[in-house]
């Protein structure tokens, strides 16, 4: 019973998301919906850095391979929506496994840096092929009248989408954590040497674990390039959007199922109250805002509700020199 | 079940940890290593282990040749170990602990799932007698604990050889014997073992056969009591002036 | 004249201040372990320090470079002193979004006090070229910046190993641990270090300035190239960070000849991810940190 009450509450949060937007001006609703698609980002981003341990920095890329992905086999194929996202999605993950045989051999700065050089690889190619990409002019799916592969699904479409998308990443992340998986995950963060002495196939875990945050990464970029309906590769491959997703998961508390969704939620709405209040300068806020929770609450906040140590000073004095 | 090394060897650089070490473990029986710090006693577990290549030689595992496997094929091929300076995993309870090793260390998929697992973790905690620790933070154990939660994470892989790494450094004299009767039983269910250790009385107590190792070669091996009689042991440890003096005490018998 | 010989004349020179650029960041990651994303806005820092002085004092680029490095070395020292310092032993991650939340904060405070603009210190003697045999150019502005950079690149080297400071560095570099029970106080050595690496950033940036156009929005490709160069020349390995940034420079000029667009970023890329999956300690270095896993 004591089992089934995390899911029940997921599933109510679910009910709650639904009944939100029914009390939602538009406005409001594509706040809201930014903010799914931030849930969803950071528990994606989960996987690999929080339970695993290896924090990639070039996430972004995956949400920009499966943006233009979809573009892409939208405008030249002429395929509908519901079958560019899986497409995105597989080809996110693939790609994935392949630059992961590589790089998941290195650790700390050093995968951090090579999966950030690898996004903005992708970024500089994906600029270079304005044949197929549109470049840096940017490319625009079709979205009214008989070209239009799949007609635009509206801001309650795209609200209900971001939030199936986002219970989906939370749903995967929890079955994860809750199963076997999730043992071998957490026990190549701990002591990966360990961990392959006692039977893991670390390479196998982790490979998994990267190509499936991949894939779920690059589906929600399928879901906002279809959204954005013109995309120019500065925003589907901007470094800030990986900067964003790493801060909430580990201000929410990395590692968890519910420190992602905190985080996403309260970063994302200071970031779009700021966006909104502060025209002006508000990056510069935001910047500092980073700066000062990362240092005040460096365990992320479902670590600091848990270990019931409630002095904001003694997080300094244990990581300070 | 038998695990046979071959002419083992490790360089790094211009150091050679290992040369041409030849060894052989049978069920039920203990080999015991020794030799001076530095002599290239974990470096020879690390190889038998996969954790390191070796530069030259072969491991054998029931005439397997796994020179170099990964190291979780050579833990699902029934060879466990246990880590010198001890490597739980902190953010896991102890149970946990060992329920990775449960879950991962016979290579056959994970059918059972977590809950099945628990239970073959638990009865393995009892085996090393840490039942009553199940849910603690390894970083609250003794030492001794500790040590048997690395033994309980060996254990739980149902290895048919155990490689140990000094695991009764830090342990008070008093706890060295229970330790001792512990390795006894892995030794009479029929595990293939193999100790490195300083303790020497303990090699000396439960070894069928020891092995010295000097400066990564083998020095000499044979039973307990020859070797540790033998004068170049003495010297190894202890310089050439001790062992002269022990020829000349050799005639009053040791207890 | 052969226009890939041009080219890699350019690169060279221009390598030479890429490499100024890394030797900093490179001395930072390899004693400290920090990867300090904000690098890049420290160099366009030292770019805006050298443009106000020769606004309001007309004070030449290259003389710049002092008032620049100064300034560049006072921020470095606080920063570290009292923010980075309060994180370093908490997991790697916290210090790269720490480094980065200062430089959304540094370049957008550039951005709202200068402008986006591109700037650029024009001098009479930096656009002016060298000839040599073949029809060669070799523009006076840039063979200065690249002497400059060799020459600051072999002062610091001489700074580590023969001054007791350098040697402190190095040893609380090695094990902070030993060096501290020595009586060599961490937090300062560790302030000292950034505040070099923030020097010499500011010192490129004075040089940047002079030889050619800046704007805030370069900083972000200022901290990649650093990284590039860093890891192509060994981390911690000053001289190497300086040939990383050679060769760096090297690729890119001929690159550029060869590649279409703006694709030779790409290639600078996929060089670093090939170097790090084969050879993490670079081509000239050891590396000071194990970064692989073993097995």
């Amino acid at each position: 019973m004591r089992r089934l009450m995390p899911w029940a509450a997921g599933l109510l949060a679910l009910v709650a998301g639904f009944v939100l937007q029914t009390q939602l001006y538009t406005g409001q609703e594509r706040t809201v919906s930014t903010i799914l698609m931030f849930v969803g980002l950071a528990a994606a981003w989960n996987l690999i850095g929080g339970y695993t341990g290896y924090a990639s920095f070039g996430q972004v890329g995956f949400f920009g391979l499966g943006g233009y992905t979809t573009v892409v086999v939208m405008v030249h194929a002429h395929l509908s929506f519901w079958l560019a996202l899986p497409v995105a999605a597989v080809v996110a993950g693939v790609f994935a496994a392949a630059v992961g045989w590589p790089l998941l051999r290195l650790r700390g700065h050093y995968f951090a840096v090579a999966t950030l050089g690898v996004a903005e690889g992708l970024r500089e190619v994906v600029t270079n092929l304005p044949g197929v990409t549109g470049g840096g002019a940017g490319i625009t799916i079709p979205t009214v009248g008989p070209a239009a592969p799949t007609p635009w699904l509206g801001n309650d479409g795209f609200y209900v989408l971001f939030l199936l998308l986002a219970a989906g990443v939370v749903g995967v992340a929890a079955l994860i954590a809750t199963t076997p998986a999730g043992y071998a995950l957490r026990a190549i963060h701990q002591d990966e040497e360990a961990a392959g002495a006692m039977g893991v196939n670390t390479t196998v875990a982790k490979t998994l674990a990267f190509a499936v945050s991949a894939a779920l990464t690059g589906a929600i970029g399928a879901a906002y390039a279809f959204q954005q309906v013109t995309i120019f590769p500065e925003r589907l491959f901007d470094v800030d959007i990986t900067v964003l997703m790493v801060v909430m998961v580990v201000l929410g508390g990395s590692g968890t199922v519910a420190g992602p969704i905190l985080g996403a939620v309260a970063v994302g709405a200071a970031s779009e109250w700021l966006r909104q209040h502060l025209a002006v300068g508000h990056t510069l806020v935001l910047g500092a805002l980073i700066i000062l929770a990362v240092i005040l609450l460096p365990q992320g906040f479902t670590s600091y509700v848990s270990s019931r140590q409630y002095s904001l000073l003694e997080n300094v004095r244990r990581y300070r020199l | 079940m038998t695990l046979s090394a071959r002419n083992l060897s490790r360089r790094f650089g211009g150091l050679t940890a290992l040369a041409g070490v030849d060894l052989d473990l049978a069920p039920g029986r203990l080999l015991g290593v020794i030799g001076p710090n530095g002599a290239g006693k974990s470096t020879l577990i690390n190889l038998l282990t996969g954790h390191v290549k070796p530069t030259t030689g072969r491991v054998l595992v029931d005439g397997r040749d796994l020179t170099g496997a990964r190291p979780w094929r050579i833990a699902h091929a029934g060879v466990a170990r246990t880590f010198q300076i001890v490597k739980p995993f902190r953010g896991m309870t102890v149970v946990d602990n060992v329920i990775v090793a449960v879950l991962f260390g016979t290579g056959q998929a994970v059918r059972a799932g977590t809950r099945a697992a628990r239970q073959s973790a638990l009865e393995v905690l009892d085996r090393v007698g840490l039942a009553d620790r199940a849910g603690a933070n390894p970083a609250e154990l003794s030492v001794a604990d500790a040590h048997r939660l690395e033994l309980a994470k060996a254990l739980a892989l149902r290895p048919r050889v155990l490689l140990l790494d000094e695991v009764l450094a830090g342990l008070r004299p008093a706890e060295i014997g229970p330790a001792l009767a512990l390795i006894d039983r892995l030794r009479a269910d029929g595990l293939a073992l193999l100790m490195v250790e300083h303790v020497v009385r303990a090699i000396a107590a439960v070894s069928d056969e020891v092995l010295v190792l000097h400066h990564g070669e083998v020095l000499t091996r044979g039973t307990a009591g020859d070797v540790l009689a033998d004068e170049r042991v003495i010297a190894a440890y202890l310089g050439a002036r001790y062992a002269a003096r022990s020829r000349a005490a050799s005639e009053v018998p040791h207890e | 004249m052969s226009p890939l010989l041009q080219a890699t004349v350019y690169g060279l020179l221009q390598g030479c201040m890429f490499g100024l650029v890394a030797v900093g960041f490179s001395l930072v990651w390899g004693v400290m372990n920090i990867v300090n994303l904000a690098h890049g806005a420290f160099v366009v820092l030292g770019a805006y320090v050298a443009f106000e002085v020769h606004r309001l004092l007309g004070l030449d680029p290259f003389l710049g470079m002092v008032p620049a490095a100064l300034a560049l070395f006072v921020l470095g020292y606080a920063v570290q002193r009292y923010l980075i310092n309060l994180v370093v032993n908490a997991p790697i991650f916290i210090t790269l979004l720490l480094t980065f939340g200062l430089q959304l904060l540094l370049v957008n405070g550039l951005i709202l006090g200068f402008t986006a603009d591109y700037r650029s210190i024009p001098t009479a003697y930096a656009a002016r070229s060298l000839v040599l045999p073949g029809d060669l150019r070799v523009p006076l502005g840039r063979l200065l910046a690249a002497a400059v950079a060799v020459g600051l690149t072999i002062a610091l080297g001489y700074l580590m190993r023969r001054t007791r400071t350098g040697m402190a560095i190095l040893a609380t570099g090695m094990d902070r641990g030993a060096a501290r029970l020595m009586g060599i106080k961490a937090r300062h050595v560790y302030a000292l270090t950034f505040g070099i690496a923030a020097a010499l950033a500011g010192a490129a940036g004075a040089a940047v300035a002079g030889v050619s156009t800046f704007s805030p929005a370069d900083a972000g490709r200022f901290t990649l190239f650093s990284f590039v160069a860093a890891v192509l020349g060994g981390l911690g390995n000053t001289a190497g960070a300086l040939l990383g940034g050679v060769v760096l420079g090297l690729a890119e000029g001929i690159g550029g000849q060869l590649l279409p667009g703006t694709l030779v970023n790409a290639v600078a890329f996929a060089v670093l991810v090939v170097v790090l999956a084969i050879r993490p300690q670079g081509i000239a270095g050891r590396a000071f940190y194990a970064a692989r896993v073993e097995t």
